[in-house]
């Protein structure tokens, strides 16, 4: 692998084909809790119906910055966070906004699947009905399911509790039910960590198809997933700082293609290359 | 936006992230949560204010010198004295022989529960344990005074009268001992398995682990449940009062009938004090003392609950 | 040669079999809880024996008498109990269960008034019951001017267990793991719309144990209705919340007091009908707790 002659991290990171639509842009992004900070100076943009991945080793900040996108984060007391989040050039942290609006529009897949101990029609129905919406229900539950690649599989058996299914299927569940929301963007975290290597494809093959609609972030420790299904990267990585305090700072972000090719920082070479992480 | 299939993937910034409705609704629940919360407060204040009033027209009219400097009590007679240490020192002796009673027989039983019992012995014992706890203080009473004290009466060499404080101490051991096992059991099983497989692997024996690596280590939250229990059995009114009796001497004899300080509340509250005398403050001056003693003691214990789950949790 | 060897290192692995004191501690611990086990039994087997010939409709059709023990009976007194439970499971399980959601769904732990109220119901629920006897007759029976009535004694009886209620609640709800709570908000539930929707239908079970359990503590509650009016001899079943009335076990305390034996055989008997109460009462939330133990 050959160093490219320019740097590309911190505030030079726009630096990316013209081609990207921005859904969000962040800018110097750090994130605390309490008076720890977690995350420090954290700038990229996230491309519309593109799928942007987020890797790096464990303690990195990388699902603290997913989560500051759907303001989970705020229900942490004392975590607050400095810099800027636009989304379609709104400040997502600004004063009017409302983090139930947020949410409505931004959708997450956990860690875990966490189907809610319910039937798998109540699952999938749950979102649109706290959001107001009371009618087509059945269509909304179909159409859901069918995104998610998982009607085939449940259609008999609506009414069985949604715990019963399997761990891949639990989770296809748990996208289905943030699909049916109607979201713009949906953000997954280590979606696959759980789940054995054929859940695994099975939400890789979604993920693509998915991204003809929507607007997909991924955490992900495993560099592989990452290169598989993502359009752009994003590298993080732990500083310790003079104090002996860690810090989690983006080293890099680009098309996946580049940064797992031609990568500009050494970091991200060693760590892609298994040398460190 | 019921079907509105092609808007769902389109809301961009013409749609503002702003409050779409009002949810005065969720502010409203939050206050009426925090009211309910807010009753045991008011619960607090209630039975201090309760008590304030008459304990301090109490001590307008009879000197802190006599109350705690004589040991004559009776202030339905006349005349009436106010010496309360008979009915401290019964309390302190009833609840001293349930102690005795309580602490090795509810330790053994965490112990047992925490670190011997296989799933299905536990679930034969925990609920015994629960049932033992559920089962009201008048019919332990009733267990002390007619069964109890007769069955002392034939095997012991001295003499009992037929209530006293034995019995009684007896029969509140019993009942504090559910608190004993379960709250130790729950300090028990707080303590991390990495402390017990340290000690296995230094070749020490169950017996070995659970004395001096699984009692130590829980000591805090033994030490809380062993207060709480003082505290539930030094309130306990319908065992003593039934088989201990209201008679207020001052004796150390456990043989002997004696009143505490819950069983004089209750025989001169349950109408034997004509309202306003000085004898009906006196009601509430013992029980500002008792609400106290308790109140302190289960304080203490908090703290100590507090700091267990603090190291291990 | 190897063969030789081989006995020798199991001998060492055997060691010196299990020293006896290590088997007498065990024996010590079961006993102790065999020590529990028997007391029940022997206190259950002594009651139902000693109440037997007076275990018929006569107890539970007749009122109370001190001077004809052959027709005496607790018609009163469960009279009495059925109104308090009654009212105390409107008043303190609502209360109870809502204090509860605001301790772990909303309550800051930073904020001192927070932690005040957490110390305070951990207090609370050690506060001797002939205290809150005291508070029922001071503040609730004199200063409200509520009377010995059956309000009274139902209020006061309420604010006794709100702490047991509340206490039982809140492991309850704590016990929903928060992946459900994170699910839900993420989808834009409110935080009351996630707990109405999901905590709440989720700890049903585990609140409903606890209240059955509070409330079979209020049954055998005697002390506080000492002070509220209840000890007296009533000839009457209640008519409503303002009027007087006695408890079960209250009049069990009095049946005891009386000198003669046949009323301790009432009391015997009196004290098996409250005994198949609670043990009903105690299975029930028993079966219900194993029933929906851990289903995730």
């Amino acid at each position: 692998m050959t160093q490219p002659n320019v740097t590309l991290r911190g505030p030079e990171v726009p630096n990316t084909p013209g081609s990207l639509d921005p859904v969000f842009t962040v800018e110097d992004l750090s994130v605390f809790y309490g008076d720890y900070e977690a995350v420090r100076n954290v700038d990229m943009m996230i491309g519309r119906r593109e799928i942007t991945a987020m890797i790096g080793p464990s303690g990195c900040g990388k699902s603290t910055v997913l989560r500051c996108f759907n303001r989970m984060n705020d229900l942490i007391p004392g975590a607050h966070i400095k810099g800027k989040i636009l989304y379609h050039e709104e400040d997502l942290y600004g004063d009017h906004v409302d983090p139930i609006e947020v949410r409505r529009r931004i959708g997450m897949v956990f860690q875990k699947p966490n189907p809610f101990p319910k039937s798998i029609y109540d699952n999938v129905a749950y979102g649109p009905r706290v959001n107001g919406m009371k009618k087509n229900m059945d269509t909304v539950v179909e159409e859901a399911l069918n995104k998610a690649a998982l009607w085939d599989e449940v259609k008999d058996k609506l009414k069985q509790n949604a715990l019963s299914l399997s761990g891949g299927q639990q989770q296809r569940l748990c996208i289905a039910r943030a699909i049916a929301v109607k979201p713009e963007v949906i953000l997954m975290d280590e979606p696959c960590s759980a789940l054995d290597p054929i859940a695994t494809t099975k939400i890789e093959d979604l993920m693509q198809e998915l991204r003809q609609e929507y607007t997909i972030l991924i955490v992900t420790h495993n560099m592989q997933q990452a290169a598989r299904v993502s359009d752009r990267t994003a590298f993080f990585t732990a500083d310790v700082d003079s104090a002996g305090v860690r810090h989690g700072r983006l080293v890099e972000f680009d098309q996946t293609t580049r940064i797992f090719t031609k990568p500009s920082d050494k970091r991200t070479e060693d760590y892609i290359t298994g040398r460190f992480g | 936006m019921a079907a509105g299939h092609n808007r769902a993937t389109a809301p961009g910034p013409n749609r503002s992230l702003a409050r779409s409705r009002p949810r005065y609704g969720e502010a409203a629940i939050k206050v009426l949560l925090l009211a309910a919360a807010l009753v045991s407060i008011a619960t607090t204040l209630g039975i201090v204010a309760a008590l304030l009033e008459p304990t301090i027209e109490f001590f307008s009219e009879v000197s802190f010198g006599e109350f705690f400097g004589s040991t004559s009590w009776g202030p339905l007679f006349s005349p009436p004295a106010f010496g309360v240490w008979p009915i401290i020192v019964a309390t302190l002796e009833i609840t001293l022989i349930a102690v005795i009673v309580a602490i090795p027989l509810g330790l053994a039983a965490a112990i047992y529960l925490s670190e011997y019992a296989t799933t299905r012995v536990r679930k034969i014992f925990k609920p015994v344990l629960e049932v033992l706890a559920g089962i009201p203080t008048v019919v332990f009473g009733f267990f002390a005074f007619s069964f109890v004290t007769p069955l002392l009466q034939d095997i012991l060499p001295f003499t009992l009268d037929p209530r006293n404080a034995l019995s009684a101490g007896l029969l509140v051991g019993v009942m504090i001992i559910p608190i004993v096992a379960s709250l130790s059991e729950d300090a028990m099983s707080a303590v991390p398995r990495s402390l017990r497989e340290g000690s296995f692997a230094l070749g020490a024996s169950k017996m070995t682990t659970s004395v001096s690596v699984v009692l130590p280590a829980a000591f805090s939250g033994i030490v809380a449940a062993i207060i709480l229990a003082i505290s539930r059995a030094a309130g306990e009114t319908m065992i003593v009062a039934i088989a201990a009796g209201f008679k207020s001497i001052f004796t150390f004899n456990p043989g002997s009938e004696m009143a505490t300080m819950a069983a004089f509340i209750a025989s001169a509250g349950s109408g034997d004090a004509p309202v306003g005398s000085i004898a009906y403050k006196t009601i509430f001056a013992v029980g500002s003392l008792l609400f106290i003693m308790t109140f302190a003691m289960n304080w203490f214990s908090a703290r100590m609950v507090k700091k267990y789950r603090e190291v291990y949790e | 040669m190897a063969l030789l060897s081989t006995p020798r290192s199991q001998v060492d692995l055997v060691g010196k079999g299990r020293p006896i004191r290590e088997h007498l501690f065990r024996i010590a611990l079961l006993s102790s809880l065999a020590v529990a086990l028997i007391f029940l039994g022997l206190l259950l087997a002594y009651t139902l024996t000693e109440g037997w010939p007076r275990l018929d409709s006569r107890l539970w059709e007749n009122f109370p008498s001190v001077r004809r023990p052959e027709t005496s009976g607790v018609l009163s007194g469960i009279a009495g109990t059925l109104w308090i439970i009654g009212l105390t499971a409107v008043m303190a399980l609502p209360t109870g269960v809502l204090a509860a959601i605001y301790l772990e769904e909303y309550a800051d732990n930073t904020k001192w008034y927070n932690r005040l109220i957490e110390l305070n119901i951990a207090n609370l629920a050690a506060v001797p019951s002939i205290v809150y006897g005291i508070l029922g007759l001071g503040i609730i029976a004199r200063w409200l001017d509520f009377g010995f009535t059956v309000m009274t004694g139902a209020v006061t009886i309420s604010l006794l267990v709100l702490p047991i209620v509340i206490i039982s609640a809140r492991e309850a709800i704590r016990a929903v793991p928060p992946s459900i709570r994170e699910g839900s908000l993420a989808l834009g539930a409110t935080q009351w719309q996630t707990i109405y929707r999901q905590v709440l239908p989720a700890s049903i079970p585990g609140i409903a144990t606890g209240s059955i359990l509070a409330l079979s503590r209020a049954i055998g509650e005697a002390a506080p209705f000492l002070m509220l009016g209840a000890a007296t001899l009533v000839r009457f079943n209640p008519d409503g919340v303002w009027s007087s009335f006695t408890v079960l076990p209250l009049q069990i305390y009095n049946l005891i007091s009386q000198s003669r034996e046949e009323f301790h055989i009432l009391a015997a008997a009196a004290i098996v009908v409250l005994l198949a109460i609670l043990l009903l009462m105690n299975s029930l939330a028993i079966w219900l707790r194993n029933r929906y133990q851990k289903r995730w």
